[in-house]
């Protein structure tokens, strides 16, 4: 089933690029999307069919000019591969719709999203570091001409693109010394020599390539503080592209670290999970209360992804810490959270992307202070993203729960059997993993609440037109899958323990199709059962509650109360960031806004007031305080070095000449 | 927080002794409000004198409260209003809204002369009228302004406690 799925898969999305490139404007949008769907449903299939037990491995020796490329798909990389196949589907179809206008339907967009789909089916299924390299390469730069696909239209989407291609090619830089390094120390490139070999290398050795690949591998995955290009560029990418990319692009950051670290390295030392784990922590919280005080729809999913990213590598952490202290059970727990959890983040945070985008589409902004009243515009697109917004809440009912419950289960039965480390690291992962729940309500309710339901905030909210039927077919696909997971999570567990059992070999660590149970720990439970009794429970209610208002008097139509004087305006509305304001306050010190307050008295009298303006931002702070600097020294450097070339030919000539003549002499001296 | 207990200790009681219950003075809605009220206040014109007494009535030392008499913030939570001051035109329609927003059964009390029948207001040009010209009253307390007293009493007539 791989070896015709992979390559259909492959071939599929590369008709595609070719059809974005050379059809004409008129057919090309259709052709294009439907033909990556189809891609994408292919990868699906080859990646479900990989995780069943179907290896499948090719070597394609001309391929690559010396190496040759290797391809292999195993459970972990079908994982991969399945979750960017389903979320290019839902992508593709929606931006048949989305790519109408704005001049997204030119070649170059058109042709950059099959070729970036078929970069990131590519990676999960690379079984040397040359192709590896190449797949993530490609990748990095299709979504990076992705990303400034609207340049012409707004400035921001320039320095979003420039963040992110600095930080891609950093990342690639130290992905790229760490894998040469233990290549070189393997005396091979491909993924199995690399796992025959990693045993033998010396302990500093294998930490030096972890702590390089994860680092690398982190930035892609949006892990603090790597995490800066990330609420840049997602925000600035078209929709469809930011869905791919928050929803496909980061997993295979995870799938890096699981792949090196566990797979290829075979383990390693407690100190490098305890380091994924405090990274993952870090960036779990720090995502969140950024997302919580966001006012930009885009960049509060944005943050989001660096959250459940970090929560991913909680889960990672924690596996990786539990096999080293030898608990299997634990740590093929830990892990199946981890890449449930990566399954459900895909699910939700494509369906809010693009939910997002149909905001975008339909009234111009992503301004959450200027949203609102969307409910009667946008019905469809408002459901949509409530759907999203349940999900992503962790609350029962929704797909987050079911992972975050596992994850948070694998941490608290950690305390008991565990040593010191393990009683020291727990309690606060487990605070960590439930603050960053509890936020995430906070920030759901904000971006539903606020964005959608009330009144409209302004015209252009009030002019919104609701999203065409691809859109509307995109994102209920992505809806049908996240409702599917949240209810019967139970359907991809058995298929998940393959993958966590190439990383973590075990048994099944959870088992049964309606109720989930941990095994060789006590903990059970039914997320259909859940669901079944919140809804009996809230109908019941809602039916009693209407028995009971109407049994005694008769109703009576009121004006709703609004202190007696006239309508209530869209401005006395909460706003995001009145919504979010007590949580800025609270974590004043993390966050660091910067408000600044300016009254102007008349001229006649200090004490009446001409205007006040007042003016709040919540900048990222570790951006501020980490990268600026940096930023400013390299611009510093740069203007020094203008002295060594100030334009004249003489000084040019003898540059070379001193040069050429050093360099004989040392030749010389050398010799 | 030690000071504070310690001058709780030390001032003892103030509240006055309860006089004898009067009769109840709206005895079928005394029933229905079950010896219960709650009170939105609404200043419809008037000069704060009878405000002062009424902060004083709900007071530790006359302490309508211990009545079943309390006051509220929304009239959405409201039995009764208390009203206050001569209807100025600015307030005519939120006076009237008010009313509007509180759940049947209710109970309008307009409370001091000006309430009743303008007071020293009448026929001034910003005034519409009595509070009896803009909503149904059911209660009146006399004074210009009432005494703390009269006003507990009439609350009290109310609950009938
Ligand atoms: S009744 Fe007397 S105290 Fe009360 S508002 Fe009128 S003038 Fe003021």
């Amino acid at each position: 089933m791989t070896s015709v799925a992979f390559p259909a898969a492959l071939g599929l999305t590369l008709l595609a690029a070719v059809a974005g490139l050379v059809l004409p404007r008129g057919p090309r949008r259709v052709t294009a999307g439907v033909l990556t769907a189809g891609g994408g449903a292919a990868a699906v299939v080859a990646g479900a069919a990989a995780m069943r037990g179907g290896d499948w491995s090719a070597r394609l020796p001309g391929l690559l000019p010396l190496a040759g490329a290797r391809l292999a798909l195993d459970p972990l990389g079908g994982l991969f591969l399945a979750v960017t196949g389903a979320v290019a589907v839902c992508a593709a179809l929606y931006g048949i719709g989305y790519t109408r206008h704005g001049g997204l339907d030119g070649r170059v967009p058109q042709t950059m999203v099959p070729v970036f789909l078929a970069a990131m089916t590519l990676v999960p299924a690379a079984a040397s570091v040359s192709t590896f390299l190449l797949a993530w390469e490609l990748m990095a730069l299709a979504s990076l001409l992705l990303v400034v696909a609207e340049h012409r239209s707004r400035d921001e989407v320039r320095a979003a693109g420039l963040w992110y291609a600095v930080m891609t090619h950093l990342g690639l830089v130290v992905i790229l010394g760490g894998l040469a390094g233990f290549a070189a120390a393997a005396h091979s490139e491909s993924f199995e020599g690399l796992r025959a070999a990693a045993d033998g290398l010396p302990a500093a050795g294998r930490g030096a390539v972890f702590l390089a690949v994860f680092a690398g591998f982190a930035s892609k995955a949006g892990i603090a503080p790597l995490h800066v290009w990330l609420p840049r560029a997602h925000p600035e990418a078209p929709s469809h592209v930011s869905a791919l990319m928050s929803a496909a692009m980061v997993n295979l950051g995870v799938y890096g670290i699981v792949r090196v670290g566990f797979d290829l390295l075979g383990g390693g030392a407690a100190w490098w999970w305890l380091l994924v784990l405090a990274a993952g922590g870090a960036s779990a919280l720090y995502g969140i209360l950024q997302a919580a005080v966001a006012g930009d729809l885009k960049r509060l999913l944005a943050y989001s992804t660096c959250e459940n990213m970090g929560l991913v590598l909680v889960g990672v952490g924690a596996s990786g810490l539990f096999a080293v202290s030898g608990a299997r059970a634990l740590s093929a727990l830990a892990l199946t959270a981890a890449l449930l959890h990566i399954v459900n983040h895909a699910g939700f945070k494509t369906l809010l992307f693009l939910a997002a985008g149909s905001v975008l589409h339909g009234t111009g902004t992503r301004d959450l202070d200027a949203l609102g009243g969307l409910r009667t515009t946008m019905p469809a697109t408002t459901a949509l993203f409530g759907v999203g917004a349940l999900m992503a809440s962790a609350l029962p009912l929704g797909n987050g729960f079911v992972s975050e419950w596992l994850l948070l289960q694998s941490l608290i039965h950690a305390l008991p059997s565990g040593g010191t480390l393990t009683a020291v690291t727990m309690p606060p992962a487990v605070a960590v993993v439930a603050l960053s729940a509890g936020l995430a309500i906070a920030t759901f309710v904000k971006a539903f609440g606020v964005g959608f339901l009330a009144r409209p905030r302004s015209s252009a909210a009030e002019r919104a037109r609701e999203a065409p039927a691809p859109m509307l077919a995109g994102m209920a696909v992505a809806a049908l899958c996240c409702v599917l997971l949240a209810i019967s999570p139970g359907a991809v567990l058995p298929a998940l323990a393959r993958s966590v059992a190439v990383a973590a070999p075990g048994p099944d660590a959870v088992t049964g199709p309606v109720t989930l149970h941990l095994t060789g720990l006590a903990g059970t439970m039914s997320p259909l059962l859940i669901a079944a009794f919140l809804l009996v429970a809230v109908v019941g209610l809602l039916a009693l509650l209407r028995v009971a208002a109407t049994r005694r008097t008769a109703r009576r139509r009121a004006r709703l109360w609004d202190c007696g004087a006239g309508p209530m305006s869209a401005r006395m509305e909460y706003t995001a960031t009145s919504f979010a304001e007590p949580l800025q306050r609270v974590f004043d010190d993390v966050l660091a806004p910067e408000t600044d307050l300016d009254v102007t008295p008349l001229k006649e009298s200090a004490y009446l007031v001409n205007s006040v303006t007042y003016r709040t931002r919540v900048g990222d702070r570790i951006e501020h305080r980490l990268y600026r600097p940096v930023l400013t020294a390299a611009a510093r450097a740069g203007e020094a070095a203008r002295g060594l070339a100030n334009g004249s030919v003489h000084r040019y000539v003898g540059y070379g000449f001193y040069t050429f003549t050093g360099l004989l002499i040392a030749l010389a001296v050398i010799r | 927080m030690r000071d504070l207990f310690r001058k709780i200790r030390k001032t003892g009681r103030v509240a006055q002794d309860a006089p004898r219950a009067p009769e109840p003075v709206l005895p079928e809605r005394a029933r229905d409000l079950g010896g219960s009220v709650q009170i939105r206040h609404v200043d419809a014109g008037s000069c704060n004198g009878c405000e002062v007494e009424i902060a004083s009535a709900f007071g530790p030392v006359y302490d309508a409260e211990r009545y079943g008499a309390r006051q509220v913030a929304s009239p959405r939570h409201a039995d009764a209003l208390l009203v206050t001051g001569p209807v100025t035109r600015n307030m005519e329609m939120a006076l009237r809204r008010t009313y509007e927003a509180v759940p049947e059964p209710k109970v309008v009390i307009a409370l001091g002369d000006c309430a009743r029948n303008c007071g020293v207001f009448a026929e001034a040009y910003g005034v519409v009228g009595a509070v009896g010209d803009v909503v149904p009253v059911d209660l009146e307390i006399p004074g210009c302004p009432p005494e703390p007293e009269a006003i507990v009493a009439a609350l009290r007539g109310l609950t009938g406690r």
